[in-house]
């Protein structure tokens, strides 16, 4: 029998990249805020440089949930979906801000009208088939005051490329108009991204240094970024990379509105007859807790939102909360991300030290930065190299049909060469699609009983052809760099799980086609918020998280707002 | 290749897929005392197998002098102790492997008939191999390449032999230029972060 704790305002799922930008605006306005963690806190004694530790082991997370929570993947109904990757997901209090890569991107204002934007230039016939493609319910200028928020409350370094309309070379031309420029300078300029930039302007494309939340100078009281390499699926030995752990979760701790709960592994949420919900059920040290709370956050990984939602059955949502219209699963996006070329150099790119945010991005072949007649495809991919690469993935390099994979020979080639290679990193604008979901396997199972997150992802034939179309444009950079040889494999397949999991409970205007409203609130249970990737309608060419932090500062903003009608 | 998210976070080309069950649990343990997982005879075959894939010879120590046998042999102990039936069968097989085409136990041939024996298998001659050359491979470049607190890597040879420089805590621009190569820094820093916040 579950303990009934004191109930609260607002209690929140998930303490992670999403909510731990939603309590702070919470927390100043004076509500009380739960939040249920499953990881606990990490310091930065827990966080090493060490590759085995954090990418060949991945042990840069706290508590055993993501390890026991896997989904499972299939390519079709008719098969058997098989568990088999690492998890994409992590348990501490800062969540997946503490390891990403902090590359904090504002989506293009195309990303947020595709539908009409491609109907409008190139006609009805260009939506890829089978996509479930919708515009979003709002607008990059409505997003626009949240994401310059969040680039001035955590911190991100870059440069502006178009300030409210002038447009800067230095800077990412392409980009919507911003109202003020970034509040740090770009990461280090190194001999590798000055080289990387000239020759993307030989080739004619417009590079510009990526944006990241890491400190490039010391900001509020903690450190610049040491650039000792040890960034990519690590966490920060000096507290310069901008996850929410050091930044707006420790501002809303100072209200002193809100409480942390670790250890606690929710199980379900509850709901009412008349479908509003009514708290979290959790299981801490053994124990079995009800937090009850006027409004519920759900602000979990894409998969554990959706799993969520369709393990919390009750009268009112027999078949899953909120999920009466059948959405929840539906318009599921796996980030179509890949290194398919590969660039061999004749000089040392010493990029082994830095951070994988130290990067260089061309963007000319993502979103509609481009004519898209008669190349059988729409949106596009955004380009990035970057420094940190780490000595054993750097000797698995491929040989370039110059040595074999093991022996004297190729002892030589990897001792010549594994600080000449180099990866470029190509993001596509992907789309939902039906033949592309999340549902609950019908086999395994968490420890707890409980299944897990099973996703089907069908074939495309849009993400590829972009990817393709993207990869010739990275293999004119890597020549135009010097590159004395390049390869390209391409990837077909698509994620398997994706470190960049979004939809599942996309947001729009009709409870027929979406989830949650405009402003991240369940249709069919209004005191429902859903924070985190899984609210997004399309994936823009870059990676998520600042588009998922703007979204969640904004829904908690609305509630601030709406407090009594919502939280009343 | 099939873990697309998973080699965007570790770029690596060849990357194999690596059994669920093998990565899970078990805390890193540096140097702390553990039951071999092998037994003489099976190390015997490692040993003459990774003496193969990364030998030694006028560019340095290979993988046997760099202790990555040492570095296999605690990964079954303890972090992929799941995976440990799954590796000494494959080792046994490879032994099969041997008699059979060559006629001897794969330890006891000479140097170039056992490279004609992993060429056969790199060469899908023996499909039931394919999968342990693999994940044998990829763990011998862990050892070989990984921090030396794990047990391989020993004297940071194999950092030398691609010219890492080495962990740091805190590294200037200097260290970032491709005009002058980085000075080496050889230590573990396993751990390290814990003493010295860097700055």
């Amino acid at each position: 029998m579950a303990t009934n704790l004191k109930p609260v305002d607002v209690v929140v799922v998930g303490l992670g990249a999403a909510a731990g930008v939603a309590v702070l605006p919470l927390t100043r306005a004076g509500i009380k805020v739960t939040a249920l963690e499953a990881g606990s806190w990490m310091q930065p004694s827990d966080f090493k440089a060490d590759e085995i530790h954090n990418n060949v082991r991945r042990r840069v997370t706290t508590g055993t949930k993501v390890w026991d929570e896997i989904p499972t993947f299939r390519t079709s109904p008719d098969e058997r979906a098989r568990q088999g990757a690492a998890p994409t997901m992590m348990n501490a209090v800062g969540g997946t801000s503490i390891h990403y890569y902090a590359n904090s991107w504002r989506f293009h204002p195309w990303d947020f009208k595709v539908r009409s934007e491609t109907v409008r230039r190139y006609g009805a016939s260009a939506i890829p088939k089978g996509s479930t493609v919708e515009d979003w319910p709002l607008t990059y200028d409505d997003l626009e005051p949240f994401y310059d928020t969040i680039e001035y409350e955590i911190g991100v370094s870059g440069k502006a490329g178009n300030l409210q309309g002038k447009i800067d070379p230095k800077g990412n031309v392409f980009e919507g108009a911003r109202r003020r420029e970034y509040p740090m300078p770009p990461l280090r300029d190194t001999d590798f991204t000055d080289m990387m930039q000239a020759a993307a302007r030989k080739a004619g494309f417009n590079p510009h240094r990526s944006p990241a939340a890491i400190n490039s100078q010391p900001r509020n009281g903690r450190s610049a970024c040491a650039y000792h390499g040890y960034c990519d699926t690590g966490g920060c030995h000096v507290k310069a990379k901008n996850s929410t752990a050091v930044t707006t979760i420790p501002a809303a701790q100072k209200t002193g509105n809100l409480t942390i709960v670790e250890r606690a592994h929710v199980t379900r949420i509850l709901t009412d007859d008349n479908g509003k919900t009514t708290g979290a059920l959790y299981i801490r040290d053994g124990q079995e807790f009800f937090q009850p709370a006027k409004v519920v956050l759900l602000a979990s990984y894409t998969y554990e939102n959706v799993r969520m939602m369709l393990l919390s059955k009750s009268k009112a949502f027999p078949n899953g909360l909120a999920n009466n219209h059948g959405q929840v699963g539906k318009h599921y996006i796996g980030h179509w991300a890949n290194r398919e070329v590969t660039g061999l150099f004749p000089v040392d790119l010493n990029i082994w030290y830095g951070a994988n945010a130290q990067g260089v991005v061309v963007n000319n072949w993502a979103e509609d930065n481009f004519d898209h007649t008669g190349v059988g495809f729409i949106g596009g991919a955004s380009l990035t190299v970057n420094h940190e690469v780490h000595p054993i993935a750097a000797s698995a390099m491929p040989t370039f049909g110059r040595a074999p994979q093991w022996g004297s020979k190729w002892k030589k080639f990897v001792s010549e060469n594994a600080g000449r290679w180099l990866g470029v990193y190509a993001q596509c604008n992907s789309l939902p699609y039906e033949n592309t979901w999340l549902d609950l396997d019908p086999e395994v199972k968490d420890p707890l009983g409980d299944p897990v997150c099973r996703i089907t992802s069908g074939p495309k034939v849009n993400e590829p052809r972009a990817s393709a179309y993207a990869a010739k444009k990275a293999e004119e950079w890597f020549r135009a760099a010097g590159a004395i040889d390049v390869i390209t494999v391409p990837n077909t397949q698509g994620p398997n799980l994706s470190t960049h999991a979004t939809g599942g409970t996309r947001m729009g205007q009709k409870a027929e086609s979406s989830v949650v409203d405009p402003y991240g609130f369940a249709h069919e249970s209004p005191n429902l918020g859903i924070l985190g990737g899984s609210t997004l309608v399309t994936h823009g060419a870059r990676n998520p998280t600042l588009t998922i932090q703007a979204l969640a500062w904004r829904t908690a903003e609305h509630l601030v707002k709406n407090w009594k009608s919502i939280g009343g | 290749m099939k873990e697309t998210s998973i080699t965007r976070r570790t770029i690596l080309a060849g990357a194999t897929l690596i059994p669920l069950s093998a990565i899970r649990r078990a805390e890193a343990q540096p140097a702390t005392a553990i039951a071999p997982a092998m037994n003489a005879e099976q190390r015997k075959i490692l040993d003459a197998f990774i003496d193969r894939i990364i030998p030694k010879d006028e560019l340095g120590p290979g993988a046997v002098e760099c202790g990555v046998g040492d570095y296999i042999d605690r990964c079954l102990a303890d972090y992929l102790a799941a995976e440990k039936p799954l590796f000494l069968d494959g080792l046994a097989s490879l032994d099969v492997f041997a008699l059979r085409t060559q006629g001897i136990a794969f330890a006891s041939l000479t140097a170039d008939k056992q490279d004609a024996v992993l060429t056969a298998i790199d060469s899908n001659q023996a499909p039931n191999l394919r999968g342990f050359f693999n994940r044998a491979r990829r763990l011998i470049l862990e050892g070989m390449f990984g921090d030396p607190v794990y047990g391989g890597n020993k004297n940071f040879a194999g950092w030398d032999l691609i010219r890492y420089p080495g962990a740091k805590l805190a590294v200037g621009p200097e260290d970032q230029s491709m005009k002058t190569p980085p000075k080496p820094f050889r230590r573990e820093l396993f751990g390290a972060a814990g003493e010295n916040h860097g700055h």
